[in-house]
C-alpha cells in the first residue's frame, strides 16, 4: 500500500478528478456538510494526505464563526462603546474560534503535497500535519471531537484496529465520519460502474501517472471492501453508538457515523 | 392513566460506554422512539419529572461491563443533551448551536449535537413535550388539593383560563425566539408528532377540567381549546404589554365566546372555525 501511494502522491489530486469526474469534490463538500462543525472543534483527519477535507473543514468553521460574530454585533447594539471595542479586542483573533485539523497520515509524501498545497491556497493557521499509522495512532486518549477518514479506510489492513483507534482518540460524545466507496445499490448502475472501473480507470491511470497497476489495484480494492451494512456493524463493534450510513449517488460512495456515547 | 413503561432492550449486550451512566434505581425513564419516526406521547399524569442530579457527568465504567441493562440508553441521554441545551436557547436559538453548548455542559464534545437534526427540530419538540408534562403535573396537583378539600373546584371557564394561561407562561423565558420554533413544528417532516403534543395536551386539559357544564361532545372540545390555545399564543407572540395581560384578556374574551355557544348548530359552527382559525393562524406566523 506504501509503495502504491508514494508513486500516487503528486499527482492523486489529477486522478482524483479525472476518474470520478470532479464528483469527488461534491461528494467531500457535503461530507463536511453532514459534519457541521462548529468553531473551536478539534478534527483529526486520517488518511488526509492532500488535504482536501482539512481545508473544507477550515472554510466551514470560518463561515460559521463569521456568521456568529455578525450575530453577535446585532446583540450589541444597546451595549457602549467601551463594551464594544472590548468585545472586538477578543474576537479579533479568533476568526477560526479555535478549531483546529490535525491532518495524519502514513506516507510522507502525501503530506508534503498536502503542506504545499496549504501554502498556496493561503491556510496558515489551524492546521497540524503528522505522520501515523491508523492503525496506531500517535495520540493520547479522549482527545478529538471528530475523527474523519475520507477515502482511506479501504487502503487499511486490518480495519477494525483503525476502528479501535479512532473510538480510542475520540472524546465522550465525539463523532466518527468515514466517507468511502461502497456497493452499489442499483444493478444497472452497478454494470455500467463496473464498466467504467475497471477498463476505464486502469487506463486513465496510465496516461496521466503513467502507473497503470496502481490504479487496477485502486479499483480492486474498492470491490473487496465490506458493504454499506457489514462496515456499520464493524464499526458498532468497535463501540459506536447510533450508527448510521448515507448512500451518494446510489452507493458508490457511502458516509458512515457513528457516535462515542 | 396507565404508566407506559417501555423498558429499551440493550443494544449491545456488553459494550463498556464511555458515556452512558447507570440509571437510578428507583425509575427507568420512558425512553423515546427512534427518531426515524418520532411517536412523542405527552407522558402520563403519573410520571415522575426527570431527577437528575446537578451536573450530571459521564462516567467512565471502569467494571467490566456486564450490568449493561442498568446503563441508561442513547435515547435517554439524547433527553439528557436537549434537556441541557435548554438554558442556550435564548442565545443561540433552536439550533445546534445550542445543543452543542448543551452537550458540553455534561461533558460531551460538541461534535454530539451531530446526533440531532441541524433545524433543531428534536429540541423543540423535546421542550414542548416537557411544558406539556409540567402542565398535567401542575393539574394533577390541582385536582388533589381539590379532592382532599383545599381549594375549590374551579368553574369550567375559569379552569380553562387558568390551564392555557400556566402553558403558555412556560414560553415566557424563550419568547424571542419561539417564532422560530413555530415554524419548525410546521414543517411537514415535524407535524405528525407536533400535532400529536398539542392533541394530547389539549385532551388532558379537558381530563382534568371534570366539565359537567357545558354540553360539548368530545370533538368540539377538542376544536374549541386548539383554537383557543393557538390563538392566544399567536396573539402572545406579538405582545408587548407588561406581563402580556393583553394576551390574558384576549383569553379570557375567547374562552368567555366558548362558553357562550350555546346551541348546537353554532357548536358546530365554531368547531370548523377553530380548526381554520389555528391553521390560519398558524400558517400567516410561518410565512411572515
Amino acid at each position: 500500500v506504501y509503495q502504491v501511494f508514494e508513486s500516487v502522491a503528486k499527482k492523486y489530486d489529477v486522478m482524483n478528478d479525472s476518474m470520478t469526474l470532479g464528483i469527488h469534490r461534491v461528494w467531500k463538500d457535503i461530507f463536511v456538510h453532514k459534519m457541521n462543525p462548529s468553531p473551536g472543534t478539534l478534527l483529526l483527519d486520517v488518511a488526509g494526505g492532500t488535504g482536501d477535507i482539512a481545508f473544507r473543514f477550515l472554510n466551514y468553521v470560518r463561515s460559521v464563526r463569521e456568521r456568529q460574530l455578525q450575530q453577535k454585533l446585532k446583540h450589541h447594539q444597546n451595549l457602549s462603546w467601551q463594551e464594544i471595542s472590548e468585545s472586538y479586542q477578543e474576537d479579533k483573533f479568533k476568526s477560526l474560534g479555535d478549531s483546529h485539523v490535525v491532518v495524519c497520515d502514513i506516507n510522507k509524501e502525501m503530506l508534503k503535497v498536502g503542506k504545499q498545497k496549504a501554502q498556496h491556497l493561503g491556510y496558515s493557521e489551524g492546521l497540524s500535519w503528522v505522520l501515523g499509522n491508523a492503525e496506531e495512532l500517535p495520540f493520547g486518549d479522549n482527545k478529538f471531537d471528530v475523527y474523519t477518514i475520507a477515502f482511506g479506510i479501504r487502503n487499511v489492513t486490518r480495519i477494525d484496529l483503525a476502528l479501535e483507534e479512532a473510538y480510542r482518540v475520540l472524546k465522550p460524545g465525539g463523532r466518527f465520519l468515514c466517507l468511502e466507496f461502497s456497493r452499489v445499490t442499483n444493478p444497472l448502475l452497478s454494470r455500467l460502474y463496473d464498466l467504467y472501473s475497471f477498463q476505464v480507470i486502469p487506463v486513465l491511470g496510465e496516461v496521466i501517472a503513467g502507473d497503470w497497476k496502481s490504479y487496477q489495484y485502486l479499483v480492486e480494492s474498492i470491490r473487496r471492501f465490506p458493504p454499506q451494512e457489514e462496515l456499520k456493524a464493524m464499526i458498532e463493534d468497535a463501540g459506536f453508538f447510533k450508527v448510521d450510513y448515507q448512500n451518494l449517488n446510489s452507493g458508490i460512495v457511502a458516509i458512515h457515523s457513528g457516535f462515542k456515547l | 392513566s396507565v404508566v407506559r413503561c417501555q423498558l429499551c432492550p440493550p443494544q449491545r449486550a456488553l459494550q463498556v460506554s464511555a458515556v452512558l451512566r447507570r440509571v437510578s434505581d428507583e425509575q427507568k425513564k420512558e425512553p423515546f422512539a427512534s427518531s426515524s419516526e418520532q411517536q412523542f406521547e405527552s407522558h402520563s399524569t403519573d410520571h415522575q419529572p426527570e431527577q437528575e442530579p446537578q451536573g450530571p457527568r459521564p462516567s467512565y465504567t471502569g467494571q467490566g461491563g456486564q450490568e449493561s441493562e442498568d446503563y441508561e440508553s442513547e435515547e435517554q441521554l439524547q433527553h439528557r443533551i436537549l434537556t441541557a441545551a435548554l438554558e442556550f436557547v435564548p442565545e443561540h436559538g433552536w439550533t445546534a448551536e445550542a445543543i452543542a453548548e448543551g452537550a458540553k455542559t455534561l461533558g460531551l464534545s460538541v461534535a454530539a449535537a451531530g446526533m440531532f437534526h441541524s433545524d433543531g427540530s428534536e429540541l423543540i419538540l423535546h421542550f414542548v413535550s416537557q411544558c406539556n408534562t409540567k402542565l398535567s403535573e401542575l393539574l394533577e396537583q390541582e385536582q388533589k388539593l381539590v379532592h382532599l378539600g383545599e381549594a375549590e373546584k374551579k368553574p369550567t371557564d375559569q379552569f380553562l383560563r387558568d390551564a392555557v394561561e400556566a402553558r403558555l407562561r412556560m414560553l415566557i423565558p424563550y419568547i424571542e425566539k419561539w417564532p422560530q420554533a413555530l415554524s419548525v413544528l410546521l414543517l411537514p417532516r415535524n407535524i405528525p408528532s407536533s400535532l400529536n403534543l398539542l392533541t394530547s395536551m389539549i385532551d388532558d386539559i379537558w381530563h382534568y377540567a371534570g366539565d359537567q357544564s357545558t354540553d360539548f361532545n368530545w370533538y368540539t372540545r377538542r376544536a374549541v381549546l386548539t383554537g383557543i390555545y393557538n390563538t392566544t399564543e399567536l396573539v402572545m407572540m406579538q405582545d408587548s404589554s407588561p406581563d402580556f395581560e393583553d394576551t390574558w384578556r384576549f383569553l379570557e374574551n375567547r374562552v368567555a365566546d366558548a362558553m357562550n355557544m350555546g346551541d348546537a348548530a353554532s357548536q358546530v359552527q365554531s368547531t370548523g372555525e377553530a380548526v381554520v382559525q389555528g391553521l390560519m393562524g398558524a400558517a400567516v406566523t410561518v410565512s411572515s
